[in-house]
Order: C-alpha cells, then structure tokens, then sequence
C-alpha cells in the first residue's frame, strides 16, 4: 500500500436490537445502551451505541485489508466524537497516512474513523500495523 | 462488586480476570457485531477471534468488577495487539486505574487495560477513558 491509498469501507446497520445483542455479548448492560426510558433522560436523548461496537467496525475494516497482521501487530488509537443512535448506518473508512520501512518489513499508518448517516464523524483516530516482518 | 470512584487511587488494579474464551462466547460477539472480516472461521477446529472481540470480550469482566455507575460514556480507546488469540484461550485479563479526576461535574478515569494469553504472553494493551457524574460515588452492583 502506499500513501493516499484508501481502505475498503465497512458499513453497517445499527439497531436497537443490534445494540441489545452487543450488550449481551459484552456483558455491557448500561442503561444508556438499552433502557429507552433511562436513555430519554440523559443528555443524549435516548439509546446510542456502544463505542466498542462502533469501533468493531473499523477493527473489521484493518482484518479485511491486512488479515493476521492486524491480530499480530495493530495499533488502534480512537476518540468518540459523537453518539451513535440506532436506526441508520454507519461507515467505518480509512486512508493511508504514512508507509515507512521497519524491521525488515513495513509499517503503514492510516486514518481512520466511522460516519454516521448525517455524515457526522461518530469515531476518529489512527490504526497502524506492521507488514511484511520476518519473524 | 460496586466501587466508589471517589475513593480509588491511580496505580491502583481493580481488576483481574481469568477465563477460557469459550466458541458460544465468540460466535455471540462475532454476531453482534456481524464481522465480515474473515479473520474468524467458525469451521476451523481453533478459530482465530477478531481483534476487537479480544478487547470487547476482555473488558467484560473488567466492567462486572468495577460496577460502571449508569449513564458513563465511553470518551476513548487505545488498543495494542500484539498476538493471536484462538477460541479456547484462556485469558487473564487485568486493570490498573491510570487516572481519576474530576473536571466540573464530570469524573474522568482512566484504565490501563492487559490481556495474556495462558502462557503468560502478554496479547493485548490498551488504554480506556471513561466520562462519568463527578457526583458518582459508589456505583451500582
């Protein structure tokens, strides 16, 4: 890969029931998550997604693109922006910032982020991994 | 076990987890999240897990210990992986408060997150920021 190159994008449906599964699986039952009644209350006005669910998506997109290097060596660096509601789609994207040689391999640096439908940038941040390194 | 956030210190572990990441576990995430990626083959007789479920699956226990108060926002992430982890695994999985301050009326804290696979490799860091009430003192159960 090379600088300016842009990964493949993932996209995905975030619903409520999409939301509650994820809660079950990680164990993470916060009201904020799944009580519609709680969540109308608090400063986001009902249920948003969790953050770790919505940077599964970019975990995905750096699997998709760099396979095991990205279980062996990634690096993932996110700030939360902005909630994520159920009910629309979100796209994780990501471009290559910088290449650079390293350990007899390569190590790419790209920007990364995920946009909500109203195009908002939910997450933003920075993946990097390492390629091509001989063990 | 609630904790009262008003009262821990940085440096401080309050959590230390092990357990085996069991296939219903990981095919539950792998679900939820609905990854494509690849990387997770369920037919594969040790399925490599998904980065991301490393981590998720991970702070799940960290997130019984410390008995979150409701309403904490999940302000920022940093992870490091540094193995693959396989359906399986025992984990043992650790965190250390790097920091608890409050700011207005928002309490921010820090954990310091490690996973280790059963051999005592270490195959993940990572670092959570949480947002919460200031005014939270002990948390729920």
């Amino acid at each position: 890969m090379k600088e300016g190159d842009l990964l493949r994008s993932v996209e995905k449906q975030i619903t409520q029931d999409t939301i509650t599964e994820y809660a079950a699986a990680s164990g993470d039952m916060n009201p904020i998550h799944v009580d519609q009644e709680f969540a109308a209350r608090s400063q986001f006005g009902g249920t948003i997604a969790h953050g770790m669910m919505v940077a599964a998506s970019v975990s995905e997109m750096m699997s998709a693109e760099f396979g095991m290097a990205w279980i062996e060596t990634g690096r993932l660096k996110l700030r939360f922006r902005a909630p994520v509601y159920p009910g629309g789609a979100i796209t994780a994207y990501g471009q290559v910032k910088r290449v650079r040689a390293k350990d007899g391999g390569s190590e790419v640096v790209c920007s990364v982020g995920v946009r909500s439908e109203s195009e908002e940038d939910a997450v933003t941040g920075e993946a990097t991994v390492r390629t091509g390194v001989q063990s | 076990m609630a904790l009262d956030f008003a009262t821990l210190e940085t440096g401080q572990e309050l959590s230390d987890k092990t357990y085996v990441l069991d296939a219903p576990t990981v095919e539950r995430y792998v679900g939820a999240v609905g990854d494509r990626s690849g990387i997770y083959q369920p037919a594969d007789d040790r399925p490599v897990v998904p980065a991301m479920a490393v981590a998720a699956l991970g702070l799940r226990g960290i997130v019984a210990d410390l008995g979150i108060p409701e309403g904490t926002v999940h302000a920022g992430q940093e992870l490091d992986f540094s193995g693959a982890v396989r359906v399986g695994d025992v984990l043992r999985c650790r965190a250390v408060l790097s920091q608890n301050a409050v700011r207005g009326e928002t309490r921010l804290v820090s954990l310091r997150l490690s996973v280790e696979d059963g051999a005592g490799s270490q195959v993940m860091t990572g670092k959570t920021t949480l947002l919460m009430g200031a005014a939270h003192g002990a948390a729920r159960a």
